[in-house]
């Protein structure tokens, strides 16, 4: 795909936005209903052969067949629905989008194989944080605009500067997708399937207790009491074959004994989750405290901007306290002498 | 036998939780990439577009969500679990900025009884 070609789609994706996004005040039902017709036509055509061109243009460096079905689904899916969020006026339709969004990435990522991301994404985003949105949505909810027949309020129909968006988006997009073009061909991953595998099974040697309890419930006639057998560094040795898809780990037969090779069962592999467990703890151990420190420090805050200031007079602290009202103040008649100045007012 | 999900996986023929590790061919990043790409641009574009503080905030999270798609699939690409430890930490700052954020909506709008970005062009009390 040449930079012209590209750049030239991508500005059609923006025709088709600005069309989807543009405001419709005064216009025939008829109009509208063809313009954004149009406009989610010009975007889809325009989304669709850049994700091909871009996969065609890449695909002969690796004879790859380019994104599958699901991706593809999944992708479209993304898509219209992160569109329809930003082009409706309807703040909670916006939110409903952008739980579609959500499950479109989740179902990405489990064809990723990033399993846990995945349903950890729904969990988080689509039940937590956008709950959060929808209440403070119907909180803040506006008293209906007699003028507007469908209920909204004069900010969420009119867009501000639809042409404005849809260039910068325009120019976005262009700069991004250029760049994967451009590079992605020369991308090579930085292990092989065979060193993946490898990888994977290193990484046992960093959860130990997963091995003992393997260990512990070894059935074989040649280990009488097998215990794992553990290095200089305290880590238990595991030799992975050289295509990886077997490995082995040191085993004492018997408390004492030399320690023999036994093969372990493949589905000892660490998997997705157990992986990213690891690798949260072990390469990014600092970043996680400070993200806790984060999400503690974003609570106190919440607390704070969200409470609602509460004025007591002076009786009603005095109440709280246990203590007799004060009563109405009365100034005694002399009070104005005692005062520094007589109680004359000064500019 | 089924006893974990990726035995039922297994089973039922999915192409999930395979048990293989296969390398990903780049074209297939490269799809992914654009989605990536498309994703934030359009969370860009709504943020500059819509007057509404939390549809604004919620085109922020549409960019989180692109740069976390991303992060998987370089992760993917390359047989790195970082990739998805990093969306652990989006994830995280996500939910910290959307609890601020709202809380911060919340109180603007009790102040002035509108959802508008542009009541609040002027600061200063």
């Amino acid at each position: 795909m040449t930079p012209t070609l590209l750049y030239l789609t991508c500005l059609l994706g923006a025709v088709g936005l600005y069309l989807l996004v543009r405001p419709t005040d005064g216009m025939a039902p008829a109009a509208w209903r063809g313009m954004r017709t149009l406009g989610l036509v010009l975007g889809l055509g325009a989304f669709a052969w850049l994700a091909t061109g871009i996969a065609d243009a890449v695909a002969p460096a690796d004879g790859g067949g380019g994104p599958g079905a699901f991706t593809v689904i999944f992708g479209l899916v993304a898509v219209v629905s992160a569109v329809r969020m930003i082009s409706t006026g309807k703040p909670v339709y916006a939110a409903l989008h952008f739980v579609l969004v959500i499950l479109a990435s989740a179902g990405m990522f489990l064809m990723l194989e990033a399993e846990f991301m995945a349903f950890a994404l729904i969990i988080v985003y689509a039940g937590a944080i956008l709950i959060t949105y929808i209440f403070v949505l119907m909180l803040s909810q506006q008293s209906p605009d007699p003028d507007d027949p469908e209920g909204q309020s004069e900010y969420d129909r009119t867009p501000r500067e639809p042409a404005a968006g849809a260039l910068v988006a325009f120019l976005l997009l262009a700069l991004l997708t250029r760049t994967v073009s451009d590079g992605v061909a020369q991308a090579t991953p930085r292990l092989d399937a065979t060193e993946a595998r490898i990888e994977a099974w290193q990484e046992l040697e960093g959860m130990p207790g997963r091995l003992e309890r393997w260990v512990e419930r070894l059935d074989d006639a040649s280990l009488a009491a097998p215990l794992l057998a553990r290095g200089e560094d305290g880590r238990p040795m595991v030799e992975p074959s050289a295509d990886g898809l077997t490995a082995t780990v040191l085993v004492h037969p018997a408390p004492g004994e030399t320690p023999i090779a036994v093969e372990m069962p493949a589905d000892l592999r660490p998997e997705n989750v157990q992986r990213v467990g690891l690798g949260l703890i072990v390469k990014f151990p600092a970043s996680l405290e400070i993200a806790g420190v984060i999400l503690l420090m974003a609570m106190f805050g919440a607390v704070l901007l969200a409470r609602r200031q509460i004025e007591l007079t002076e009786d009603e602290k005095r109440q709280a306290a246990g203590l007799e009202p004060l009563g109405e103040y009365e100034p005694r008649p002399d009070a104005r002498d005692r005062r520094p100045n007589g109680g004359e007012a000064t500019a | 036998m089924i006893g974990t999900a990726s035995d039922l996986f297994a089973a039922t023929g999915s192409p999930f939780l395979a048990a293989t590790i296969d390398p990903m061919p780049s074209s297939e990043l490269a799809g992914y990439l654009v989605v990536s790409g498309v994703l934030f641009a359009l969370g860009l574009c709504g943020f500059l577009l819509r007057r509404n503080m939390i549809v604004m905030f919620l085109c922020t999270e549409l960019m989180f969500q692109a740069a976390a798609l991303a992060f998987i699939a370089f992760g993917r690409f390359h047989q790195d679990v970082s990739g998805q430890v990093f969306v652990i930490f989006i994830l995280t700052i996500a939910a910290a900025e959307a609890a601020l954020a709202l809380g911060l909506v919340v109180l603007l709008y009790r102040w002035q009884d509108t959802l508008s970005a542009e009541a609040w062009t002027e600061l200063h009390e």
